[in-house]
């Protein structure tokens, strides 16, 4: 018998043109709590995906109490005693809590359900959780919290060994946590084992026994939280774990400095979404990069879609090379200058099933055309000098863009922008998911741009990048500024104290 | 792999030149052997047939490379890509076996003119299915402008005048008038799916239902109360009747007007789609929806301008059925819209929006048309007919799938 | 106050006559938008006149509520007899029951109540036509023209080639056309052939395309007639002739065309010569008859020998041929 319940070895994966996990190991111990740590992008989902068999890993193996298992669904990991709660909860919103519990798996015979046992046995599961649910309410109706507590109930039903926890207290309130916290110790305590995922250090160091770090996809080391002495981890310790790496020169020089001239000014925005974004506010100047750092759910994403015009803004004032400028539709940011590279690449980006060609010209259409009707010849001339400009390796322009790498359908993307001759081009994640050298030519590019007079907005959750590109970066955490830092004043400690600033609770914890 | 390319090349030359030779040999001895009533055009067919995939194999360009790799697809890939043109090919073959007259001139001609409003609103309905859409009020606008434009169409002198104090206007005026009704239908449409997000099944499902109720209510009107519409003015039924040509060789029937104004509109639409902003929009807007948003393109504009346009091409359908048949019913065009998707389908537009051609729907709605009326030829029965529509659209249907998942 | 406002709906259409004439006749129609009883009725006006009666005819909405209102205002108002389009057939007893009760006679018309129905009172009647007469007309027009024009005949077999047009699958006068039109067809003497039939839903656009086909798989030479059991599809296979230049007016390339219903592009057809003959539902005849009876009635005159079955009066179709517009 092994002293681990999971041992996962040496787990590697890759990706087309990228390696998501390299030697990737991970041990948990029977009737624990693992937190497993690193930034956005280290590997951590990557590698709970091949535990849970929605991935299959290249190489490396798993044991599960000393034996060598083989998953290969979602299904068999559930067979095997895994259950994983997954950050975004999609429960069937229109049928019964305890349906939902008990979903794919009916008591019942002969394919009549008994509903009478499943009420009372959702009943007793929910009485041991000290739920207080009706098992009848609809689950739509049901808070996130209460969502996410069923979903334990079903793992715990399940006999479940391990239980993987994937952020779990993102949308929870402190009760919330507190209730959370009081269940994973009881369960804890009959043996289960938790793989806990989270950036709010002082949960971690409250609810884990160990830590285990990743970094870019690499095994950085495993912790315990407290040592034979008591003494506890630092929050800075952890945090040089998960950042810690050389700088070497994967950027390119920066030449020639901002200019002063204020080409946009943001002025206490707020969303129309209460959870979103609020009070937001800072210059972009000419020839400036400006990055925007933070976790999931700091709402980068959602103020810069704001400012294209795809989602409400409630109120504060944005001005545009000193004019008032109101973004009402991503149409009008266009034509005021504005581009935008969204974040998800396949859902609002490309458009896969058409070639590069069209990919490349369809936000700058009415330049080609007269009257409506386009001037083939120099929609290809122009498609085809960007392309070659930013190296898109392709064997033609009418090629399918969903045949091509990453990094080439993003350079489709940069490329589409550039066409428009925007000012101000927001790049959210602009190197998510390609490969080095890739990521060098958009750098090279951005810097271009920057060099012909224009601004860049870079949203990034790579810190290097974000520290390497930027002339300054401003930092978000839950919809609000939580600071600015210039050039050499920054570390990745500096960045993540600011990016972790509300994502604590109480002060309860030694720091 | 340069061998294959050129080998291939010259077995279509070859092929054609073959078919070629023996039509012509065909066309001259069928006479004094009597076979006239056994084979009829026959000979004309092969030189065609012969004639252009000759010229086709001789003219077809050096591939690249890539597309050579795309050609160079397995026999069994090939079956299933083709399966319905083949099942069509088998038909025909059947069909001249056991009724020769199929083998005629006057046949093909019918049949392009049959096709010819069909094709029309194929073509509009591809723009709604391109945004992965689709519009069942098709068949009821093609019924509301048949009846709208015969209804001030009629001779002084017919007994049952619709409007029985209508000066004789000029023809362009009631085909106007027929059209931009079924455009401000076509309005709704669009309104109901761009501004409120609808799903276009629901939204031109209710305009379907309105516009019949709306159409019924006219033709009920006082002094007509829901008789057919007939006595239509010879000016006007010559726009479905007319033939060019006619008599200009020995029994040759002529071309109905119907198939050069449906040339023309393939034309234009194909214009449309390959050359303007609009038409990239529409593929834009099919392939990703999002992605067409965050681009910057005005989606609302062109929801609207996508079902405007379809609408207006069911009434110039409906404007012609009403001047082929010289009358017009309220229920004319009625399910003509799901005939349409069907050949859409066949034709390799995917109800997943962002594909469709030209070419392809004109295929698709010939394939139908053939089958259809190669079936009516031999006198299959109307029941049996049913039968191998529903199955031709679920096997199209399910290539479509599989072509889609290889992907 | 449905009363009232049925009450006033009477004497707004009212079509009165003679004002001291001795018989008052209550009439209700089920609708009066549908043209056929719109001709109903004018036959109607027009006979009492000659009768020298008093008819008063009401239109019942197509609701039967409204009709049975309109029949206790009649028989309150004092009328002598009534004359009955009734708004649902299965639906008359208590029509029949009032009239029993208050003890005038009643015919209906157009729309026939059960015999059982009919049973219950020895003085209702009806007075209607026979759905498969108009069939057997069809036919005798066919068999008619045949024997006129023997070069109709083309390939001199004796035997009448012919293609059928068919209504709604299962529709009774779809039933009822199709088979007694062949039926008259043998009775003349002729053999009748059906080389093509098919059902093409009372359409004209699908009996167009249908027709074609038959003309391009049969050959246009082969067909000796064609048989419609309505006029728009009789029109839908004359334009498909047109298009194949039969029916122009070239006396070598011309095919009988006959259908049912007599309506007013099937006559404009005929007129041009495109078309045979129709049979027409002869409203006239029926309208006429019915105040014919109801006078009697009203009279106490001794009906029995217009009658058959002591019940019905059977108005014939009647034949519709070039220039008896």
């Amino acid at each position: 018998m092994s002293e681990y319940l999971l041992e996962m070895k040496n787990i590697t994966k890759t990706f087309p043109g990228v390696k998501a996990l390299d030697n990737v190991n991970l041990n948990v111990r029977k009737g624990t709590v693992h937190a497993l740590m690193g930034e956005n992008g280290a590997g951590k989902s990557t590698l709970m995906k091949c535990l849970f068999g929605i991935y299959e890993p290249d190489g490396g193996e798993i044991y599960l109490e000393g034996q060598k298992a083989s998953i290969h669904s979602a299904r068999q990991a559930m067979d095997k005693g895994i259950a994983m709660v997954h950050q975004e909860l999609h429960p069937i919103r229109f049928r019964s809590v305890m349906e939902n519990v008990y979903l794919g798996r009916f008591p019942g015979h002969m394919g009549v359900v008994d509903h009478k046992a499943m009420y009372d046995k959702t009943k007793a599961l929910f009485d041991e959780l000290e739920l207080d649910v009706d098992p009848l309410a609809l689950a739509g109706e049901q808070s996130a919290a209460i969502l996410q507590m069923m979903e334990i109930a079903r793992a715990v039903d399940m006999k479940a060994k391990i239980i993987i926890l994937d952020e779990p207290t993102s949308s929870l309130s402190d009760r919330e946590v507190d209730h959370l916290f009081k269940i994973i110790n009881r369960l804890r305590s009959q043996g289960v084992a938790f793989v806990y995922i989270s950036h709010k250090m002082k949960e971690i160091l409250e609810i884990s026994d160990e830590i285990t770090v990743m970094r870019d996809g690499t095994y950085v080391g495993t912790w315990p939280v407290s040592n034979e002495k008591g003494e506890k981890l630092t929050i800075d310790f952890i945090i040089k774990q998960m950042v810690g790496r050389e700088m070497t020169n994967q950027f390119p020089a920066r030449e020639g400095k901002p200019s002063d001239e204020v080409v946009l000014k943001v002025e206490n925005v707020c969303s129309t979404a209460k959870k979103s974004f609020q009070n937001v506010s800072f210059e972009l100047h000419r020839q400036e990069i400006l990055g925007i750092g933070g976790l999931v759910g700091a709402q980068r994403t959602e103020f810069v879609e704001a400012l294209f015009g795809l989602r409400g803004i409630a109120s504060g004032e944005i001005l545009l090379n000193g004019a008032r400028y109101s973004a009402k539709s991503p149409g009008f940011a266009k034509s005021k200058g504005l581009a935008l590279l969204t974040e998800e690449r396949r859902a609002t980006g490309i458009f896969g099933i058409l070639p590069i060609l069209e990919n490349t010209v369809i936000a700058n259409q009415r330049n080609y055309a007269h009257l409506g009707i386009l001037n083939d010849s120099k929609r290809r001339v122009d498609a085809d000098a960007e392309c070659k400009k930013l190296n898109v390796k392709t064997p033609s322009l009418n090629t399918l863009i969903q045949n091509l790498s990453g990094g080439n359908q993003q350079k489709v993307l940069i490329a589409r922008w550039l066409l428009t001759n925007s000012d101000i081009l927001i790049l959210d994640e602009p190197t998510r998911g390609i490969d080095v050298g890739a990521k060098y030519e958009i750098y090279n590019i951005m810097l271009e741009q920057i060099a012909q007079g224009k601004s860049i907005i870079m949203i990034s959750s790579e810190m290097p990048e974000l520290m390497g590109m930027s002339d300054r970066i401003m930092v978000m955490c839950e919809g609000r500024v939580t600071g600015f830092l210039n050039k050499g004043e920054y570390t990745q400690e500096k960045v993540m104290a600011l990016a972790t600033q509300f994502a604590g609770r109480k002060d309860n914890t030694a720091a | 792999m340069a061998e294959t390319k050129s080998r291939s090349k010259r077995l279509m030359t070859m092929g054609g030149l073959i078919f070629l030779a023996i039509g012509i040999i065909l066309y001259f001895v069928k006479e004094p052997m009597g076979l006239n009533r056994k084979i009829y055009d026959l000979p004309v067919f092969l030189i065609i047939i012969g004639a252009c995939s000759a010229l086709k194999g001789y003219m077809a360009k050096e591939k690249t490379e890539e597309e050579a790799a795309l050609a160079g697809k397995t026999f069994s890939e090939f079956l299933t890509n083709n399966a319905i043109l083949l099942a069509m090919l088998v038909l025909v073959v059947v069909i001249c076996i056991l009724q020769p007259r199929f083998m005629q001139i006057r046949v093909a001609l019918d049949i392009l003119t049959q096709s010819s409003t069909k094709l029309i609103m194929a073509l509009g309905i591809c723009f709604t299915l391109l945004i992965a859409g689709t519009d069942l009020s098709a068949g009821r606008m093609v019924g509301l402008s048949a009846v709208v434009s015969a209804s001030m169409m009629q001779t002084a002198t017919y007994a049952n005048r619709f409007f029985p104090d209508l000066p004789q206007v000029a023809v362009w005026m009631p085909i106007v008038i027929a059209i931009l009704a079924c455009m401000v239908f076509g309005a709704l449409n669009g309104f109901l799916v761009a501004k409120y997000d609808m799903h276009p099944f629901i939204a031109t499902l209710a305009v379907q239902v309105i516009i019949y109720g709306a159409c019924s209510l006219y033709f009920d009107m006082p002094p007509n109360n829901s008789q057919p519409i007939g006595g239509i003015r010879p000016d006007f039924a010559q726009l479905g009747q007319m033939r060019l040509f006619n008599g200009v060789y020995r029994g040759f029937p002529g071309i109905s007007i119907l198939i050069p104004i449906a040339v023309v509109i393939c034309i234009v639409i194909w214009f449309i789609l390959n050359k303007t902003v609009f038409g990239k929009n529409v593929y834009a807007i099919g392939g990703n929806r999002e992605a067409a948003v965050v681009a910057g393109i005005n989606v609302f504009r062109n929801i609207m301008g996508i079902f405007i346009l379809a609408s207006c091409l069911y009434g110039v359908a409906g404007v012609l059925e009403a001047a082929r048949t010289a009358g017009a019913t309220n229920n004319y065009g009625n399910g003509y819209e799901l005939d349409a998707i069907a050949a859409c389908v066949v034709g390799g537009v995917s109800l997943n929006g962002g594909i469709g051609k030209v070419g392809g729907i004109i295929m698709g709605v010939l394939i139908f048309t053939i089958i259809q009326y190669g079936l009516q030829f031999i006198n299959v029965s109307p029941m049996w007919q049913q039968v191998i529509k529903g199955v031709i659209i679920a096997v199209a249907v399910a290539i479509d799938l599989t072509k889609y998942r290889r992907k | 106050m449905r009363k009232i406002f049925v009450t006033a709906l009477i004497i707004a259409l009212t079509l009165s006559s003679c004002a001291f004439a001795d018989v008052k006749i209550g009439s209700c129609i089920y609708r009066f938008s549908d043209a056929f009883m719109l001709r109903f009725r004018n036959a109607m006006t027009a006979e009492s006149v000659n009768e020298k009666a008093e008819i008063i005819i009401a239109d019942s909405l197509n609701d039967q509520n409204t009709q049975d209102a309109q029949v206790d205002d009649f028989i309150n108002s004092g009328v002598n007899v009534l004359i009955i389009n009734p708004v649902d057939r299965m639906q008359s007893q208590s029509i029949i029951d009032k009239a029993k009760s208050a003890n005038i006679p009643v015919v209906f018309i157009n729309r026939e109540p059960t015999a059982e129905m009919l049973a219950t009172y020895d003085r209702a009647y009806y007075v209607g036509a026979k759905p498969e007469e108009s069939g057997t007309e069809a036919g005798e027009l066919i068999a008619n023209y045949f024997k006129s024009h023997p070069e109709a005949d083309k390939n001199k077999d004796g035997k009448i080639q012919f293609v059928m047009l068919r209504g709604e699958n299962g529709h009774q006068d779809m039933i009822a056309r199709s088979k007694y039109s062949v039926e008259a067809i043998k009775d003349a003497g002729f053999e009748p052939v059906e080389i093509a039939g098919a059902i093409a839903n009372w359409d004209k656009l699908q009996a167009m395309t249908i027709m074609n086909a038959f003309i391009m798989s049969l050959g246009a030479e082969n067909i000796e007639a064609v048989i419609a059991n309505n006029d728009e599809m009789a029109l839908g296979a004359v334009e498909a002739l047109k298009a194949n230049d039969y029916n122009k007016g070239n006396a070598e390339m011309y095919i009988p065309v006959v259908g049912v219903d007599a309506n007013a592009s099937a006559l404009d057809a005929m007129d041009r010569g495109e078309m045979l003959g129709t049979v027409l539902n002869d409203a006239d005849g029926q309208g006429t008859a019915a105040v014919k009876l109801a006078v009697a009635l009203a009279n106490g005159k001794d009906v029995s020998g217009q009658v058959v079955d002591g019940k019905y009066i059977w108005v014939p179709y009647q034949k519709v041929t070039r220039g008896e517009k």
